[in-house]
C-alpha cells in the first residue's frame, strides 16, 4: 500500500500467552476471480472506507459540534481488533457498532445511528481500515492501541 | 551566528527531517562568541501552564467546563503561581466569538492578580490568518525576564500556504487544519522571520542564562503525520544550544510526554478540552506517559500544569488533573 507502513506487531504467537501457534495454511479463491474482478472489489471496500473517513471527521453525527476524530485522529485508540469486549461504560460485552453508537450518544450528543445502516458500516469500516494488519484479541479490553503509521496520504489507498 | 552559517544548518536541518530522522543536535555547534557572566541568580517561583481549550461558539458546551475548572482551580491555587501562560489553542475554528470566550475566562485570571501570556495554536490561527488573535493578545511571539529566567514563547504553527492553489475559502482552510491528521496542509514551523527574531533576542544572554521556551508544537520530531513536530525545530535547538540548560515546554499533543535533546528538556502539557492518544510510534520516555482515558468523563484525560523552577533551575512540572490518570511516580512532578 503506497504510502503506509503498517507496524510491526507482536508476532500472532504471542497472543495472550495462551500458546496458541498458527498454521498459515490459506486456499486460492477458484477462478473466475481475475485480478480485474479483485480490483473493482477492493475498489469497493475502500469507496466504503473513504465514506466513513467523511463521517468519522463529520460534526453531522453529533449535536455540540464534535466528530469521531476529535478523539480518534486516523482512528486511534478506537481498538477495533479487541471487539467484542466487556466495555464497563456499555456495562456489557459490546461490539465496535454498539461502541461507536456509545461514542456518539455521549461525547458527541447525537443520536445513535441504526447498527445495520450504511453510516454504521461505513465508521466501522475505516476504524477496522486504519488498523488492518493487527492480530485479533477479543476481550482486552486493558489496553490502548495505535492505528496503523501513515506517512502521508488519509491512511488508505 | 551569521546567517550564512544558519543557513547551512538550516539546510542540513531539512535534509535530516526528510530523512525522517529523530534529529538530535545537528552537529553544527559554533557559537562561542557569548560572554560569560556571574551566575544568574533566581529566585524560585511557580507558573502556570494551561491551554488546548478549543472552545466552540456554542453556549455551554463541555469544553467551557473544563477550561472553567482550570481557571478557578488557578485562582484558588495558593501560593499563586506567578504568571500562566496559555499555549495556544483557544478556539476551536479561530471565530471571533470563539476567542472572545476565551478572553473573557483568561482575563478573569488577570482581575485575580495573576498576569498570563499566550502564543497561538493553529486553531486560533487559519480562519482570518492571525487576524482576530493578534488584535486580541499582540505579537505571537515574545521574550521577558522574570526572576532570573529568560522566557521566549513562539509561534511555531506557521505553514506553507496549501488554500490558494485549490480555490479554498478562509472556513475550508480552518476546517482542514482543524483535523489533527490533515494530509494536505503540510509541516509547520516558526519559519524565518522568527529564527532570526531568536538569534537577536539571545545573543547577549551567557550560556549560564535560564532559559524556558513555550511553543504549540514540540521542538523535537515526535509524530509529523499529527503535527507532533516544529519543522524548523533544529534551527531553533542549534540558536539555544549555546546555553547550559533551556526547558522546552509545548501544547500540541493534548497528553503527558516527555524528551531530552542535547541541552534541552521537552515536555508535553495536557489539553482542557480532550486527550490524544499515544502515535504509532516508540515514545523516548515511555514511563512518562499517562494511562487510558474514560471517555464518559469530561474530567479525565485533560488538566493543565505548574512548574517550579528552584534557584538552580532544576524544575519540577506538575500535572494538575481531575481523575486519576498518572502513573504513581509522576503524579508529584516531572522533573525538568
Amino acid at each position: 500500500m503506497r504510502g503506509v507502513k503498517t507496524l510491526a506487531l507482536l508476532g500472532a504467537g504471542a497472543v495472550a500467552g495462551v500458546g496458541i501457534s498458527f498454521i498459515i495454511n490459506t486456499a486460492e479463491a477458484r477462478k473466475p476471480f481475475t485480478e480485474e474482478d479483485l480490483r473493482l472489489m477492493n475498489e469497493e471496500l475502500i469507496a466504503l472506507v473513504k465514506k466513513g473517513d467523511e463521517l468519522w471527521h463529520s460534526p453531522k453525527l453529533g449535536k455540540n459540534g464534535l466528530t469521531c476524530a476529535n478523539c480518534h485522529p486516523d482512528a486511534a485508540n478506537t481498538n477495533p481488533h479487541t471487539f467484542p469486549k466487556f466495555q464497563d461504560n456499555v456495562g456489557k460485552v459490546a461490539t465496535l457498532r454498539e461502541m461507536i453508537n456509545w461514542c456518539i450518544e455521549r461525547p458527541l450528543e447525537g443520536k445513535a445511528l441504526p447498527e445495520d445502516s450504511e453510516e454504521m458500516k461505513a465508521l466501522e469500516a475505516y476504524a477496522i481500515y486504519m488498523y488492518r494488519g493487527y492480530p485479533l484479541r477479543p476481550g482486552d479490553n486493558t489496553r490502548e492501541y495505535p492505528p496503523v503509521k501513515v506517512e502521508s496520504g488519509p491512511g488508505y489507498p | 551566528m551569521k546567517g550564512i552559517t544558519r543557513r547551512k544548518f538550516i539546510k542540513a536541518g531539512m535534509a535530516a527531517f526528510t530523512a525522517g530522522a529523530v534529529s538530535p543536535l545537528l552537529g553544527v555547534v559554533n557559537v562561542t562568541e557569548a560572554k560569560t557572566s556571574k551566575r544568574s541568580k533566581i529566585t524560585p517561583f511557580r507558573f502556570v501552564v494551561v491551554g488546548d481549550a478549543h472552545l466552540y461558539e456554542m453556549p455551554n458546551h463541555r469544553f467551557d467546563k473544563t477550561f472553567e475548572r482550570a481557571i478557578n482551580d488557578i485562582i484558588n491555587m495558593r501560593p499563586k503561581p506567578d504568571f500562566v501562560l496559555f499555549i495556544g489553542d483557544l478556539a476551536q475554528f479561530g471565530k471571533v466569538k470563539e476567542l472572545e470566550k476565551g478572553k473573557r475566562y483568561l482575563d478573569r485570571l488577570r482581575r485575580a492578580g495573576i498576569p498570563y501570556y499566550i502564543i497561538p495554536g493553529e486553531h486560533d490561527w487559519y480562519l482570518d490568518m492571525g487576524k482576530t488573535w493578534k488584535e486580541m493578545f499582540g505579537r505571537p511571539y515574545w521574550s521577558f525576564d522574570h526572576k532570573g529566567v529568560h522566557f521566549i514563547g513562539m509561534n511555531s504553527i506557521l505553514v506553507e500556504d496549501y488554500w490558494t492553489a485549490r480555490n479554498m475559502s478562509p472556513w475550508e482552510r480552518m476546517l482542514a487544519i482543524a483535523e489533527l491528521e490533515c494530509h494536505i496542509c503540510g509541516l509547520w514551523g516558526v519559519g524565518e522571520e522568527q529564527l532570526e527574531w531568536l538569534e537577536r533576542d539571545v545573543k547577549n544572554l551567557s550560556p549560564d542564562t535560564p532559559v524556558v521556551v513555550f511553543t504549540h508544537s514540540p521542538l523535537w520530531n515526535y509524530y509529523p503525520r499529527w503535527n507532533f513536530q516544529t519543522k524548523d525545530a533544529p534551527q531553533i535547538r542549534e540558536i539555544l544550544s549555546k546555553f547550559e540548560k533551556v526547558i522546552a515546554i509545548h501544547g500540541h499533543v493534548h497528553q503527558v510526554v516527555y524528551n531530552k535533546t542535547g541541552n534541552m528538556v521537552h515536555i508535553g502539557n495536557l489539553a482542557t478540552a480532550w486527550p490524544w492518544p499515544y502515535p504509532p510510534v516508540d515514545l523516548p520516555y515511555p514511563k512518562i506517559r499517562m494511562f487510558r482515558v474514560d471517555p464518559g468523563d469530561i474530567y479525565d484525560g485533560v488538566g493543565f500544569a505548574s512548574t517550579f523552577l528552584d534557584d538552580t533551575f532544576l524544575g519540577t512540572m506538575k500535572y494538575h488533573t481531575w481523575a486519576d490518570l498518572l502513573p504513581e511516580d509522576i503524579k508529584d512532578g516531572v522533573p525538568l
